[in-house]
């Protein structure tokens, strides 16, 4: 009964923020459930159209369709594992209410129970939520009875467990190496690393080469690959295994895999339990532990003259050299740095390896309109970039809100310090982005131009969005501020920084039509052709100036308001 | 000086703050005191600005804190009750960085920090990150951090919470120190004691209402008891007066659900 009231104050935290949240929390409840609805629509559509195209290729096609389901229980797994351990490393050791529930006379047996319900559900629920999509659109592709559902239910269940059981026994030890905090730090890192050595790998492979025919014998030898046995080790495989005679009625039984999993499932669960009882006592209270964060030492490297300093005599240098050294102390900021880095390379790698002369189309025509594409998409990126750092800059000031609050400082100052500290590096990528894949498209002098200023002009109105919705939906509580960017305010964000990038890239379109056509053609503009070019780019001025100055002043009201 | 003229605080339904006036002469400390919930903190963040009041006035140094909030808060030195810090700054840093936002750019400026720095007892972690100081660390942080910049008004949340017995009484040291060089200080407290020992007035709130007024000896006689000390008379004014032992008297009952043992 203790491990039910363990978790009760999970249940009426949930229940409680929806019966005091109001309106306004009911609302942001819908709009998240409609993106999510959105979400599950489209991956429907998805799965439905490809295992439909599957079926209708001879041969190939089932076996495609099983590929393919394998490599959805893989993916998931990975998933699983991973946001289990970091969910564990919560929930286990670094959880506010850990002292208290400590404190109380609760036995560890108990504690563990209540924590890996709390795991499994937290760990899962995501993966579960957009997995029923994809299992459905295989019943209906497949005409699949009451049967396949009804084992899907059999299958997901010691799935679940046995990530979960593997999870949280990799994190149990994990921390008897490192504390806690260093472990998330250290799972943070390495997780990046292995996010961009598989980004890379999938790149260089070249997919793009699948639709050439020349390549064709390649496909082939990828065919045969395809064909080759699954690894027989990997509980992807057994729930695959599991699955399939449910779908394609055969000889095969679907009773042994599922009896598999449920065995493991169980005997992963029962070691977890022994090994948690063993050590999590010992490393609950290695948890306590402070260690100095892995940037501290790295800044310890760099020259003194050169480490971030707090200019004097300047409110704006001295906030900005403020967020300067947060950035660089705090782990899972300064290593998003490498994942960005990683982001140019792949971006600037897939521009190089364009197959341009295939298609038929004239080379110069195409290098052109992708040049001006590309504005678009890296306004896109920019704008992703911006809501993980640039939205969550006010959010960033945490707890400590009160300090710029009591200080004879403007909220004014404090956005504008944030929005001119964000602007520079995201001019710097904008113009990377746009100057570098112009060189390699090697387009004409009128994109080589325009792109970069245009996506000059642009980040003005992407920082600012940025800080300005930053403001207008703060979030000083959250225990991580990349919640923050996954929040109600991130997701306008991100539509209204689409919104301006569209609205941009759709006025600029016309004038550049008609200028390289004219240019092309060597023709010189009429008056009327004049009159549109100048009214667009005076449009698009306006726009950029909205774009700067509506949110900064709409963010500056309402930080100025605030009272939370 | 401080001037509180008709104050009110209203969260939906809720009055926090019912009208309250009351005024705080220079080099006086005015304690602030009142059960819990009775409307001291959401007094203190409007008076540090960091609150805007529904209705009423605040007056620092004659200067509307609605009108010119940044002149105010120039010449005020807030402690919050909760020490809330950049966990990611050294000590030195955050010290650096306060006076940089509050202007105070003087000659001297890192001597005065350093000399704070001794006087809590702080310098020897001054490289270190606060985010491994202790809470009574950070607290004497922040107040290191408020006095820094010579603030005129001084508005402090609960002074002693977290602080050991030895820096309870710096504190005491510094706000006898403050008040005879003319500075004001407006604080609420918990601690009767230390209100009794350090306040020449002092205000009690509840239901947002200002109870009473006035010096110790005044609300002794207000209240009748005039041989009491102040919690007697607090408690008075508050209606929490109980000398019964009926309410309390089931905590030792023997209650058979309870284990013994566990």
């Amino acid at each position: 009964m203790k491990v039910l009231t363990l978790l009760a104050p999970r249940w009426w935290g949930f229940r409680n923020g929806l019966v005091f949240g109001g309106r306004r929390s009911l609302i942001k409840a819908g709009s998240l459930l409609a993106v999510a609805v959105g979400f599950w629509v489209g991956i429907y559509v998805i799965f439905y159209r490809v295992l439909r195209y599957f079926q209708a290729v001879e041969e190939f096609g089932d076996l495609l369709a099983y590929k393919l389901l394998t490599m959805v229980y893989l993916t998931f797994f990975g998933l699983l594992i991973f946001s289990n351990v970091l969910v564990a490393l919560n929930t286990f050791f670094l959880s506010q209410d850990l002292e208290i529930i400590h404190a109380t006379p609760v036995s560890i047996g108990e504690i563990f129970a209540a924590r890996f319900l709390d795991t499994l559900v937290e760990s899962s629920w995501m993966v579960l939520l957009f997995g029923i999509p994809i299992f459905t659109a295989y019943g209906l592709v497949y005409q699949a009875s009451l049967v396949y559902y009804l084992g899907l239910v059999s299958v997901i269940i010691p799935y679940l467990i046995l990530a979960a059981a593997l999870g949280i026994t990799l994190t149990m030890i994990l921390v008897q190496v490192f504390p806690a905090q260093r472990s998330r730090d250290i799972l943070f890192l390495l997780s990046l690393l292995v996010i961009i050595l598989l980004f890379f790998l999938f790149r260089f492979t070249r997919p793009e080469r699948l639709v050439d025919p020349d390549a064709f014998a390649s496909v082939i030898t990828y065919f045969r690959a395809l064909s080759a046995p699954a690894s027989p080790y990997l509980p992807s495989s057994w729930a695959s295994e599991a699955i399939w005679p449910l779908l394609r009625p055969s000889a095969m039984s679907s009773g042994f895999y599922q009896g598999f999993l449920w065995v493991n499932g169980l005997a992963s669960l029962v070691v977890c339990a022994f090994v948690a009882i063993w050590v999590y006592p010992e490393g609950w209270s290695k948890s306590q532990e402070s260690g100095r964060l892995l940037a501290g030492r790295f800044l310890g490297l760099v020259p003194k003259r050169l480490r971030p300093r707090t200019p004097r005599r300047s409110q704006t240098l001295s906030l900005m050299g403020k967020d300067l050294k947060f950035f660089f102390r705090d782990n899972t900021q300064w290593s998003q740095l490498l994942l960005i880095l990683a982001l140019i390379v792949l971006y600037l790698y897939n521009y190089s390896v364009l197959p341009l002369d295939s298609v038929k189309v004239p080379t110069f025509y195409l290098q052109n309109l992708i040049a001006f594409l590309n504005v678009g998409l890296a306004g896109f990126v920019l704008a992703s970039i911006g809501v993980r750092f640039v939205f969550t800059a006010v959010s960033g000031e945490g707890f400590s809100f009160w300090i710029m609050q009591s200080a004879p400082l403007s909220m004014r100052r404090l956005l504008w310090s944030k929005f001119l500290f964000y602007l520079a590096p995201l001019l710097l990528l904008g113009l990377i982005l746009t100057i570098a894949t112009n060189e390699l498209l090697q387009v004409s002098a009128l994109m080589r131009w325009l792109a970069p200023i245009t996506i000059f002009s642009m980040v003005f109105g992407i920082t600012a969005l940025g800080v300005g919705m930053g403001a207008v939906f703060p979030n000083f509580k959250a225990e991580n501020v990349t919640q923050v960017a996954t929040g109600f305010g991130g997701l306008l964000y991100m539509i209204l920084a689409m919104g301006f990038i569209a609205m941009v890239v759709v006025l600029e379109a016309g004038p550049v039509y008609i200028l390289f056509m004219a240019q092309a053609r060597h023709h010189s503009l009429s008056f009327f052709q004049w009159l549109y070019v100048g009214g667009s780019i005076f449009l698009m001025v306006l726009v950029n100036i909205a774009a700067v100055w509506l949110p900064m002043r709409y963010g500056i009201r309402k930080l100025a308001a605030y009272e939370g | 000086m401080i001037r509180l003229e008709e104050l009110t605080k209203r969260f939906k339904q809720v009055t926090a703050v019912d009208n309250v006036s009351l005024m705080v002469a220079p080099g006086e400390i005015y304690g602030f005191l009142g059960p819990n919930g009775a409307g001291k903190t959401t007094t203190i963040k409007m008076l540090a600005g960091i609150m805007r009041p529904t209705s009423g006035s605040i007056f620092i140094d004659d200067l509307d804190l609605l009108k010119h909030p940044i002149e105010v808060k120039a010449r005020v030195g807030f402690i919050p009750d909760r020490p809330f810090l950049y966990e990611k700054l050294t000590g030195s840093e955050f010290m650096s960085f306060m006076a940089n936002l509050y202007g105070f750019n003087g000659a001297g400026r890192e001597k005065r920090i350093q000399q704070f720095l001794e006087l809590f007892e702080l310098a020897e972690w001054a490289k270190e990150l606060v985010g491994s100081y202790s809470h009574g660390m950070k607290q004497r942080l922040i107040m290191s951090a408020a006095l820094l910049h010579e603030p005129r008004v001084f508005i402090v949340d609960e002074p002693l919470v977290g602080l050991d017995p030895k820096g309870a009484r710096l504190i005491k040291r510094i706000f006898t120190r403050l008040k005879r060089s003319g500075l004001t200080v407006f604080m609420s407290t918990h601690t009767l004691e230390v209100a009794e020992e350090l306040c020449d007035r002092i205000g009690i709130i509840q239901k947002g209402e200002l109870l009473a007024e006035g010096t110790v000896a005044e609300l002794k006689e207000l209240a009748g008891q005039e041989d009491s000390r102040l919690e007697s008379i607090f408690l008075h004014l508050t209606g929490a007066e109980t000398e019964s032992t009926e309410d309390i008297g089931f905590i030792n009952q023997k209650n058979s659900s309870i284990p013994q043992s566990v």
